[in-house]
């Protein structure tokens, strides 16, 4: 650490030399009437310099020292005293410092003969406005989604919690990004032992960069070779609330707008801020019918090759013979055709994230008519097996959280080798295999499959039924 | 972690290998067997399999066409018994013989007359492909293997034709699985469908063999065909046998002045000794509700004299016709019923001295059927047409 030396010269050279061949740095000395020297120091495009111009420039040019309540008597008792007329001022003491603040897009202000600086945090820069969020739309409820700036994003979130026990700590993460990194809790709700944990793994991160919150989630989580995330990802700054005030932790990202919640639950994943929203009978249904449709996203393939080739008795007889029928003159065995179509589902649907905007309706033609219709037409794969893999993948976007249906994608892979070879006994050793796993991990001290296991039965009515608020909170509504 | 995981491939290869795929049959492997014929042969036993070409069967499917060429094959074999025939048959077939799914087994009058039917259950027993769900019936005069060959105006096939004539005629209780429970508990004894082929027009073009639900074969403890019932006896018998069969009646009115139709449902049946201490005595009581469908007497509805006397007249004729069924049932000699089990949880001891010849002893039983029926609507919404 090297102080500012009194010296403008040296200083002014140190600044050069740190910010050579940099055009966006932006340095402007000026000397005032009686000769003293000021330097201001900002990068182009990252400062608003409008309320500089008016509020400290003009006045030491054309009036001289700025007169408040008092008049200053010199330049120096200004430095001491931080009288600039801009709210958020600070005063630097080591070069260092400066260079960190100006990349920050402060305004630094350097005096000859003054072995302090003025940093006027004046950081303005172009940034995208609220939108809905993209990928966790809800029919009901707040359509505010967070955006790259993580001070608009906390205040997202203060505005919707007005209480000081509400706590955010503030991490510079990363070598070179410097990446700010907001720890948010509810002080007396969060778990003190997760609290600490997080911030020591966070403290612990060794990175040149973050780039998303994915990185800080890959850094932080219990078990990064697991399939299934152990920390939940939204930009939804309701669900953020809800998390907060049920004790949960989160972590907000500078430059993205996905918020990390933990800790996080195989539940969790299947649940919808919809949920929340809707009437609670209704969302008895819509919970029941998701739960269906996450069994068939994995299960379905599986099911369909185990019974159809390994026992065929366990189907429904005019089933079976329709299935005979269709299958009559296909190529491939039933597994092999499944995978055959699986794969080339998820190249779609891989294709389909990848596609400029325009080419969308093209895709859509080649992949329903071209792969489904024509190859069922040509009886190179047979109709049941484009129901089953359509019905599979529809079934696994009725996941609400996007991310939480990625380790779906997995296992529906597994489960159908497994099946495959093994039928309905590879069907059973393959969830077997899947709970010990799911059983045996956890996030953040919090087992993944709780309430199910281990068993909490007051909690687990929650997973299936959601009771009225008031009911939740233990009171009659009446009595009160 | 790696080591989990080399651990993870290891089992999964050793599992995958030691087990193989070899279990894996497609279904364009498989020949489905929906019904199967047994009859008598000088050999012993032929045995015949409706099997079904499924392309044929479900219409909308590519390949499948609507020619008239039938939609099922009928092979058969001849053995000593059920096993050497079927590998017969297997031998000249190029797909697996599929019999889970088979709905129906039709034995011949004559196959039951000159062989020991439970025989013929034990391989039925043993197979697990068999789950006896589906129903046995006899075919009366013919061979089993014709009503095989049949097709069905209506139907695909002759025997999904007449497993549904069965199921809408609320006779659900005939399954092979029942048959077998009848044939091992000393105290009853079985039913069996009968059904007959006859000509029957179908249309002004053309005539067809089609099978009908006959009546019920009343079966000894040996499974001997002892009488068959036409099918309004046989579904009485069912009744009082608690198979829940009886549809309805209809009785001509006292003064012999039109005809009064009953339609049944809810119907109940229960066994009671008689008090006192004549153990031959038995009240078979049975229970239904009644439901007026058709009334062309001159009888108002409208009047509560006429509703109980019309009861207790329904009551009586139902009477009369149940206890011409039962004296003719013990004429024969096998208990349907299943009084015998009734006595073998009401008085045990004495049981014992009695089942070692109840075909016998069932003679002497003092049947007395006692109905309850009552009736619950009138079907009218107001005056009679006059």
């Amino acid at each position: 650490m090297s102080s500012i030396s009194s010296s403008l010269e040296a200083n002014e050279a140190y600044l050069r030399e740190q910010f050579n061949n940099s055009s966006d740095v932006v340095i402007r000395s000026l000397i005032l009437k009686d000769e003293t020297i000021i330097l201001l120091i900002y990068l182009d495009g990252m400062a608003k310099l409008q309320s500089v111009e008016d509020n400290i420039l003009k006045p030491l040019i054309f009036s001289g020292l700025p007169k408040g309540i008092d008049p200053i008597q010199s330049l120096s008792e200004m430095f001491k005293r931080e009288w600039v007329p801009l709210t958020n001022i600070k005063t630097g003491k080591s070069l260092e410092d400066l260079v960190h603040q100006i990349l920050q897009g402060s305004l630094v202000i350097l005096a000859n003969g003054e072995a302090s600086a003025i940093i006027a945090q004046v950081q303005d820069y172009e940034k995208r406005s609220i939108q809905e969020p993209q990928k966790e739309s809800t029919l009901r409820g707040s359509k505010e989604g967070f955006v790259e700036n993580i001070r608009t994003n906390t205040s997202m979130i203060r505005r919707r919690i007005i209480h000081p026990l509400l706590k955010m700590e503030s991490f510079k993460i990363g070598k070179y990004t410097q990446t700010e990194v907001v720890l948010a809790y509810m002080q007396g709700h969060a778990d003190e032992n997760v609290l600490s944990e997080v911030k020591n793994k966070l403290n612990m991160i060794d990175a040149d960069g973050i780039i998303d919150s994915a990185y800080i989630e890959e850094w932080i989580e219990n078990n990064s070779f697991s399939i299934f995330s152990q920390i939940q990802n939204t930009e939804r700054p309701d669900i953020v609330t809800s998390c907060l005030l049920e004790g949960k932790i989160v972590l907000l990202t500078n430059g993205t707008p996905f918020a990390l919640i933990l800790p996080f639950t195989f539940w969790d994943g299947l649940q919808s801020a919809d949920d929340y929203f809707e009437r609670f009978i209704f969302t008895i249904l819509t919970r029941t019918i998701r739960y269906i449709m996450s069994f068939i996203s994995f299960a379905l393939p599986a099911i369909y090759v185990a019974l159809t080739t390994f026992h065929p008795e366990m189907v429904p007889r005019y089933l079976m013979f329709s299935i005979a029928a269709a299958r009559e003159t296909t190529p491939f065995p039933t597994f092999i055709e499944i995978f055959l179509m699986l794969v080339v589902f998820d190249g779609l649907q891989e294709a389909g994230v990848h596609l400029p905007n325009r080419l969308g309706p093209v895709m859509s033609i080649i992949g329903a008519l071209v792969i489904g219709q024509a190859a069922v037409e040509a009886g190179i794969i047979s109709t049941p097996i484009i129901i089953v893999v359509s019905l599979t993948g529809v079934a696994g976007y009725s996941i609400a959280r996007y991310s939480a249906f990625f380790p779906f994608r997995i296992i529906r892979y597994l489960m159908l080798f497994i099946t495959g070879f093994l039928g309905f006994y590879g069907f059973a050793l393959g969830i077997i295999y899947l709970l010990i796993h799911l059983v045996s991990l956890e996030s953040f001290g919090t087992p993944y499959l709780s309430p199910v296991a281990p068993f909490d039965g007051k909690r687990i009515k929650d997973l299936i039924i959601r009771y009225p608020f008031w009911i939740k909170k233990g009171q009659n509504k009446k009595e009160n | 972690m790696n080591r989990h995981a080399m651990l993870t491939c290891i089992t999964l290869i050793i599992l995958l290998s030691s087990t193989g795929c070899a279990d894996i049959i497609e279904p364009n492997q498989l020949a489905f067997v929906i019904g199967s014929a047994i009859d008598h042969d000088e050999n012993g036993i032929e045995v015949s399999h409706q099997i079904v070409i499924p392309s044929k069967i479900s219409g909308n499917v590519k390949g499948g066409s609507s020619s008239d060429s039938e939609n099922f094959v009928v092979i058969s074999a001849t053995g000593k018994d059920i096993f050497e025939a079927n590998m017969k048959i297997q031998r000249r077939m190029s797909r697996r013989l599929m019999e889970n799914h088979r709905m129906l087994i039709a034995i011949s009058e004559e196959y039951f007359e000159k062989h020991d039917i439970s025989k013929l259950f034990d391989k039925l027993n043993r197979d697990p492909a068999n789950n006896l769900s589906n129903i046995s019936i006899m075919i009366k005069g013919g061979r089993a293997k014709d009503f095989l060959m049949n097709d069905h105006p209506l139907e695909h096939l002759s025997t999904i034709a007449a497993q549904k004539e069965m199921d809408f005629n609320g006779m659900k209780n005939f399954s092979s699985r029942q048959l077998v429970i009848d044939y091992l508990s000393e105290g009853s004894r079985p039913l069996v469908p009968v059904f007959n082929i006859k000509e029957s027009k179908v249309n002004n073009k053309e005539t067809k063999q089609i099978a009908f639900l006959f009546g019920f074969a009343i079966l000894d403890k040996n499974l001997k065909v002892k009488g068959i019932m036409d099918d309004v006896e046989g579904s009485e018998v069912a009744w009082m046998a608690g198979k829940e069969t009886f549809q309805g009646v209809t009785i001509p009115w006292k003064d012999g002045n039109g005809t009064l139709s009953f339609k049944f449902t809810q119907l109940k049946r229960q066994i009671y000794s008689n008090k006192g201490d004549d153990k031959n005595r038995i009240i078979l009581s049975v229970k239904a509700q009644a439901y007026l469908i058709e009334n062309t007497t001159s009888l108002d509805m409208f009047e509560v004299d006429n509703i109980i006397e019309v009861q207790k007249y329904l009551n009586e004729q139902i009477q009369k016709e149940l206890q011409e069924t039962v004296d003719k049932v013990q004429e024969w000699g096998p208990d349907v019923f299943g009084i015998g089990e009734h006595f073998h949880r009401k008085y045990p001891y004495w049981w014992k001295s009695k089942k070692g010849n109840w075909e016998e002893n069932f003679k002497e039983i003092d049947v007395k059927v006692k109905p309850n029926i009552r009736i619950r609507s009138f079907g009218t919404g107001g005056e009679r047409l006059k």
